[in-house]
């Protein structure tokens, strides 16, 4: 057993031995500790990843915006769009349309305007109808259009929008 | 319980040979035995990054419109995604670090000498996998950098004189680096390479067992003059050692992870100016800063072409150094391929330094 | 050569130069159109008389079909200048002064006759014209003002739309100041107040952001000249109107100025702050109490209500502003580090629009009005602020989990390494030979 101690009589002996088991089997703990505490810091992460997160996909080039029954004719309401306001618009026809809600005036968020049906930015009067063209005020340029799309059962469908 | 589980098995299979083996593999030991850690540390490493890499696989998509909002989606969404990213960011780097360290150890140790040609053949070619793990790899988050390194990175495979164009595209999937090239890359880095380099592990490890340990040349002289050699039953004592590096890996890992998490950066924009300062990877700066600091022309050559040429030539040198080492191969000591060794050691670390200087 | 057939030769030069002038002037003309003689004969005049013929190449009237005889009279099929010029013929010479107008009237305020060539051009001119400065001056026998030809040219004349047209609106500015920046030209006219007339309107108006806009960014809906005093009834807006003429283009700001308690007070509105040429660009810089704002112009005591309104005001919009760039600043790095934030990006834009209405607001020079758009605009950077704190600490909280992880993980390092040596202990260390 490796190197010869001075032996003084058996019961130092055995006493020197049962120290040695209790460190021995204190290490061996640690050990187990230490390998299971690095198993589980290792394993339950990998296992809370596995479980598919609450937002479902990564929104790219598409959000949904709403439902269909949410919108009325002649109302629109404002969405999310990654970092941007979107506006979306139900025309008095009951068409649906979705426009980049930021002014291309001084980047404010345009509203729709329902007693004239068309789509107003508050900072400066500047008016769009509802091709997103530019029908009176300040800003150069017309509103960006999105496409929209409807998916699932009638009557209940998703809004979904789409950059162009 | 796992008792019953081996006789189980045994019954069936008959593991005796394998049970002989493990219990009579021994390891040398002596003042170079430190040297023997890395190669089961790059394996270690190997290993996280296909962990993680099929993990971060089961939520990235490999689309130019959706990459960088995918893996967006993982640092952000997922939970511990954060984690698993940076895990397998840091130690591709750390295990290219590894791989190098495993060659120069090799490599100076002439542990490549006869009868292990073959070992040092496959390792070289899995070293070049694994830079192209790291180049195919680095492209995937489709971020600015990574968007950008990869254009002058092929546009440099490109410049290879005759095959250049041809390589170039193939690289590409196009003329331009584009979503072809994403899936390109994206190929290249979950399945062909994966393939490859578990082809060439396997038989790069079977070689290892089947020839046991090298020793240095010293100690084999010492052994030819009649001395014994010191040494370890590998179970468990150097398999304890072994963990106790891979550990240590780990910890590594953790704290990179911890207190320099990789960044998302801004989604690549093909029609965006190449930033100024771009470089590639540590692992290719020098390289990369040897040709930019190559003339434009030399003897009537191009410049870049010549670089590239002389590289392609070392590499192709490098997989032979078993087979031009001579001395080594006898057993007598070698110090033209020691010097070499040094030198392209010093070459590596001074470009690379200088590299990131001058950025 | 002696001088008859030099004669004959010069003669000949001249008719073949002529005929091959008119001939391609035929050619530019596109018909075999009977012979214009008036044409004929000026093009081989000397330069003073040639260049209108030159210059009607381009004429939007020639494209319609008119030529020389519409405006001044003549006959054309008479090669004889006597002829061709004969007072029967209606001659009138270059019409100049009121008699001008009457010849471009004729055709410009009949709304029937316009109607075929340009339905939706306005008949109206003359009769704007008579209102305007220039219409009054002219009726009072002054002929340095501006007549029809002055600014839309006598025979080259384009469309307004065409952006080689004095009238169009990048030129205009340098059209009107061809007189109007000519000292000579315009001394001895007079302000109503006695003041003589300023010759520096096109040099302070190249300064303004109007210009700007209308020359760099291309808009050209940017005001110019025509835009705030009219075009054929130009006139300066009197004190009264200016507010009504800046606020076509710029409604809200005049209207919530109109509540304010400087209407009454300023005279001259709008251009009271903001000048009426050098319209520069306006910032909070104008706003406030020290030495370089406006409000200081008048505003000096501190207990004036005025002062503490004007340093209120100042003080809002720049906390929000600061506000604004300082959660800005948070966000971003948060982003970069890789966490999610186009919610809070989202807000921001939203607070950015509460610092676009409060600007707005200003000119309501009243702290009650502009204090609930400052605090909605504070409301939402105090909420991207605590997100954009939330999540770097999310990150703190992170990098401590891992540095708990890494103590564990060291734990195990100093375990093994005990147990190596243990193991090493117990088992021995073998000496052999290595084959």
């Amino acid at each position: 057993m490796g190197t010869a101690h001075p032996v003084d009589g058996p019961g130092i002996e055995t006493a020197a031995r049962q120290v040695e088991v209790e460190r021995r089997t204190f290490l061996d703990a640690v050990l187990a500790f230490g390998f299971v505490s690095t198993a589980i810091a290792v394993l339950y992460p990998v296992s809370r990843y596995l479980v598919p997160p609450a937002s479902g996909e990564p929104a790219t080039a598409s959000v949904v915006a709403g439902r269909a029954g949410q919108l009325a004719a002649n109302a629109a309401l404002l969405f999310k769009f990654g970092s941007k306001p979107g506006l979306l618009v139900r025309t008095p026809e009951g068409e649906l349309r979705a426009f980049n809600a930021v002014c291309t005036h001084l980047d404010c968020t345009v509203q729709y305007k329902a007693d004239t049906s068309q789509i107003w930015c508050a900072c400066h009067n500047g008016m769009y109808d509802l091709g997103g063209n530019v029908v009176s005020g300040p800003p150069p340029r017309p509103l960006e259009r999105f496409d929209v799309r409807l998916r699932g059962e009638p009557g209940n469908e998703e809004i979904i929008v789409t950059r162009t | 319980m796992g008792e019953a589980v081996i006789r189980w098995l045994d019954e069936r299979l008959d593991l005796s040979s394998v049970r002989h083996f493990i219990a009579e593999k021994r390891v040398p030991i002596h003042a170079q035995e430190v040297w023997y850690y890395l190669g089961g540390l790059t394996l270690f490493l190997f290993a996280v990054q296909v962990a993680s890499g099929i993990l971060l696989l089961l939520y990235y998509r490999p689309s130019a419109e959706e990459a960088y909002e995918s893996v967006q989606f993982i640092m952000t969404e997922v939970e511990f995604g954060w984690l698993v990213r940076n895990v397998h960011s840091w130690s591709a780097n750390v295990l290219i670090a590894a791989a190098f360290a495993h060659f120069f150890s090799v490599f100076l140790l002439k542990s490549y000498r006869k009868p292990r040609e073959l070992t040092w053949v496959t390792g070289m070619l899995l070293l070049l996998l694994m830079l192209a793990f790291g180049f195919s790899g680095y492209l995937l988050p489709w971020n600015e950098l990574a968007f950008f390194a990869t254009k002058v990175g092929t546009g440099i495979a490109g410049a290879v004189p005759i095959v250049g164009d041809f390589t170039m595209r193939l690289l590409r999937g196009g003329d331009d680096v584009t979503g072809a090239t994403l899936s390109r890359f994206y190929g290249l880095h979950v399945a062909i390479l994966p393939a490859l380099t578990t082809a060439l592990v396997v038989v790069h490890l079977l070689l290892v067992q089947r020839q046991g340990m090298s020793v240095p040349l010293k100690v084999e002289w010492r052994l030819r003059a009649g001395a014994r050699l010191r040494s370890i039953p590998f179970f468990p004592n150097y398999l304890m050692r072994d963990m106790l590096a891979w550990y240590v890996a780990l910890a590594l890992l953790a704290a990179l992870a911890a207190f320099y998490p990789w960044e998302l950066g801004r989604k690549a924009d093909p029609f965006a100016a190449v930033p100024a300062g771009i470089r590639p990877e540590w692992y290719f700066l020098a390289m990369f800063h040897t040709l930019k600091l190559l003339p434009a022309h030399v003897f009537g050559f191009e410049g870049e072409q010549l670089g590239i040429l002389a590289f392609s030539a070392a590499a192709a040198l490098l997989l032979l150094v078993p087979f031009l080492d001579r001395r080594a191969s006898r057993g007598e000591r070698s110090p033209l391929f020691s010097a070499l060794a040094w030198l392209i050691l010093a070459y590596l670390v001074v470009f690379t330094v200088l590299g990131y200087l001058a950025a | 050569m002696s001088r008859p057939p030099r004669l004959v030769a010069c003669a000949l030069v001249l008719i073949l130069a002529g005929a091959s002038a008119r001939a391609a002037y035929a050619q530019q003309a596109g018909s075999a159109s009977p012979r214009d003689e008036c044409i004929a004969c000026h093009t081989t005049l000397e330069p003073r008389y040639a260049a209108p013929v030159a210059a009607f190449a381009d004429d939007v009237h020639r494209q319609r079909g008119f030529a020389c005889v519409e405006c001044h009279g003549g006959d054309p099929t008479a090669a004889d200048q006597a002829l061709a010029k004969a007072p029967a013929t209606g001659f009138r010479g270059a019409p100049r002064g009121q008699v001008q107008i009457g010849v471009c009237a004729r055709c410009h305020s009949d709304a029937a006759f316009m109607r075929r060539f340009a339905p939706r051009q306005r008949v109206d001119q003359a009769a704007e014209y008579a209102a305007s400065v220039h219409g009054k001056r002219l009726a009072a026998g002054d002929t340095k003002v501006a007549i029809c030809t002055s600014c839309h040219g006598a025979h080259g004349i384009r469309v307004a739309s065409d952006a080689k047209s004095p009238v169009f609106p990048t030129n205009v500015a340098a059209t009107c100041a061809s007189c109007h920046a000519d000292a000579s030209h315009m001394a001895g006219y007079t302000r109503p107040d006695g003041s003589p007339l300023p010759t520096t309107q096109r040099t302070d108006y190249e300064k303004s952001v109007h210009f700007l806009a209308l020359t760099r960014r291309n808009d050209l809906s940017a005001p110019t000249c025509n835009d705030c005093h009219g075009n054929h009834g130009a006139a300066p807006p009197g004190v009264d109107a200016v507010s009504n003429v800046c606020g076509t283009c710029h409604a809200v700001f005049a209207a919530k100025f109109a509540t304010s308690k400087h209407a009454p007070v300023f005279e001259k509105a709008c251009v009271e702050c903001h000048g009426n040429h050098a319209v520069a660009k306006p910032s909070e810089a104008l706003l406030g109490t020290d030495a370089t704002t406006l409000c200081a112009a008048c505003h000096t005591d501190a207990e004036d209500p005025g002062f503490v309104g004007a340093a209120t005001m100042r003080a809002d919009i720049d906390g929000l502003k600061t506000g604004i760039e300082r959660a800005a600043a948070l966000i971003e790095q948060a982003r970069l580090s890789g966490m999610e934030v186009s919610q809070q990006e989202l807000a921001l834009g939203e607070a950015r629009n509460h610092l676009v209405l409060a600007r707005t607001e200003v000119h309501a020079f009243s702290v009650e009005t502009l204090k609930p758009v400052i605090a909605e605009g504070q409301a939402i950077v105090t909420r991207v602020e605590r997100a954009g704190r939330e999540a770097l600490a999310e990150l703190r909280f992170r990098r401590r989990g891992l540095a708990v992880s890494l103590g564990v993980i060291l734990l195990v390092v100093v375990a093994l390494a005990i147990k190596i040596r243990r193991i090493d202990r117990e088992v021995e260390m073998e000496m052999r030979h290595v084959p």
